[in-house]
């Protein structure tokens, strides 16, 4: 049973996914309560473009794609609120964009690109030493943020008119979220994926959401079901020898499904 | 002559080609209540939101206590008309107004408790904001307004979906308030009866200002015709 923790990429991946699990939960708290689900995923697909230009140039891919993704952030919170331009317009928009740079980019590569797919679908082999600490490091500045941040993060989220005249200055959260939310899928980019990453960020929001009774018990809630997803989802790939993306993500809807039922099971009860 | 601690001057506000407002200019005295009247579409709810600063003047002037409304906004208790969100977000009632408390740096656990006390929701505190029916959830945008002593409260309709005795709570209350702390309250509403057995004076508006002055003077048969367009029945007390 131990015997994976022999394996030193095992120990990096359950490490960085763990703390990326974490930070993933509680973002996908407010990524969900201001209906921005697919921000993360327009983020995450954009973001190629920052991992081809890293791979054509030789720079670190995790730096550079996080550069690209704020980036792209930024773009979609611009032209959400500054331009006729609805939200999921402004998604689309980029979001294929960064996707078309990233293909132009990884053409002008030569040869075949065998990184590529440990991008796209994610490949725990591929977490170095250095991936972990910037993981490491990235995401304990954000939890910190977020720490100290959250009631007024919460209130620019559920009443921004209100916060105003509390005297908050509500863009000023929107776009910490935004900004927070493209280093953070980036981060977890190589446990799941560009493609799928996502789905960690609503899932574990989606279940917690079915039992909370408080916006505090769904934050808790949605970081504890994180961690549990990213954590049996290594475990399974490991055992049963299939990609972790993947098995992470099927394993956070495995839950969502259990738990749904389980929920309507108890409504008809009660 | 008592100063105007409200000033609205020359304030135009256009949709489009369409003049929502068209050179307002009224002022308001402090420790006054204020009842802004008009048909649908007349522009009141525009005009509150200058008045709060969540619309940015652009043609006119706006000030309270010769401030900008930005600039005062920490001080104005307001209840909108209509306050939308995802009724499936699981807050709480007591995290919902804690958010207030918070932004401003103080634990707000005793307000909390009193204002809702005030409205009658002190037993609701722990349910989800979601769950409640319109009329208690109004009664918890008035409990917020309440929790701080703000030196103006304005209310976008505040009886919208409140019971018959709940609609005379929430008037009592805004009085009493008045009263006590001699805090200047702006009123909306189309329930003419009983806004004017509370107000101190009346504004009439139609895209601009019809009438004005103390509701005996102002809401006439003659001029709610001319308001309103219809025939309006109302009761002076």
């Amino acid at each position: 049973m131990f015997e994976l923790f022999h394996y030193p990429f095992m120990i990096r991946a359950l490490v960085a996914g763990g703390i990326v699990a974490i930070l993933l939960g509680w973002l996908g708290c407010f990524i969900v309560t201001r209906n921005m689900s697919f921000v993360g995923d327009g983020i995450a697909h954009a973001s190629l473009a920052g991992i081809a230009l890293a791979l054509l140039v030789g720079w670190a891919t995790l730096p550079t794609a996080i550069v690209f993704a704020i980036i792209i952030a930024i773009g979609i919170y611009v032209l959400q609120h500054k331009t006729p331009i609805s939200s999921d317009m402004a998604i689309a928009i980029l979001f294929t964009t960064g996707l078309a740079i990233g293909v132009m980019l990884l053409h002008l590569s030569s040869g075949y690109q065998p990184e590529l797919m440990s991008y796209l679908f994610g490949n725990i082999l591929t977490v170095s030493t250095q991936d972990v600490l910037i993981i490491v490091c990235a995401s304990v500045i954000i939890l910190l943020l977020l720490r100290f941040t959250y009631h007024k993060l919460l209130f620019t989220t559920f009443d921004p008119d209100g916060a105003y005249l509390a005297g908050v200055t509500p863009w000023k959260y929107d776009i910490m979220l935004y900004i927070v939310t493209a280093i953070a899928v980036v981060l977890s980019i190589k446990i799941v994926g560009i493609v799928l990453v996502s789905a960690l960020l609503v899932t574990p929001s989606a279940i917690s959401k079915l039992f909370a009774t408080s916006f505090a018990s769904f934050t808790f809630f949605s970081v504890i079901l994180s961690f549990v997803t990213v954590f049996v989802g290594l475990l399974l790939s490991y055992y049963l020898n299939v990609p972790s993306g993947a098995t992470i993500i099927l394993t956070g809807t495995s839950m969502f499904i259990v738990s749904s039922i389980f929920v309507g099971i108890r409504k008809k009860l009660v | 002559m008592k100063k105007d601690y409200i000033v609205v001057n020359n304030l135009t506000h256009t949709y489009g080609d369409f003049v929502a407002l068209n050179n307002i200019s009224f002022g308001i005295t402090k420790g006054d209540i204020v009842a802004i009247i008009g048909p649908n579409g007349s522009g009141k709810t525009t005009l509150l939101r200058y008045i709060v600063g969540l619309n940015s003047v652009k043609a006119g002037v706006v000030s309270i206590g010769g401030k900008s409304p930005k600039d005062m906004r920490k001080h104005i208790g307001y209840v909108p008309q209509h306050f939308t969100f995802d009724r499936t977000i699981p807050v709480t009632v007591q995290e919902f107004l804690a958010l207030e408390s918070c932004a401003k740096v103080s634990h707000g656990g005793k307000h909390i408790n009193k204002a809702l006390t005030a409205v009658g929701m002190q037993k609701l505190a722990e349910q989800k904001l979601g769950t409640l029916s319109g009329g208690q959830f109004q009664r918890v945008m008035i409990a917020r307004a309440l929790l701080h002593e703000k030196d103006v409260l304005i209310f976008d309709e505040p009886s919208t979906g409140i019971d018959v005795g709940g609609e005379q709570t929430i008037y009592d209350l805004i009085k009493q308030i008045n009263k006590k702390h001699g805090t200047t309250c702006i009123i909306v509403s189309h329930d003419l009866n009983i806004v004017l057995s509370y107000v101190h004076s009346v504004i009439c508006l139609n895209q601009s200002i019809v009438c004005q002055g103390s509701p005996k003077k102002v809401i006439t048969p003659k001029k709610l015709k001319t308001l309103f367009g219809g025939a309006t029945c109302v009761h002076h007390s």
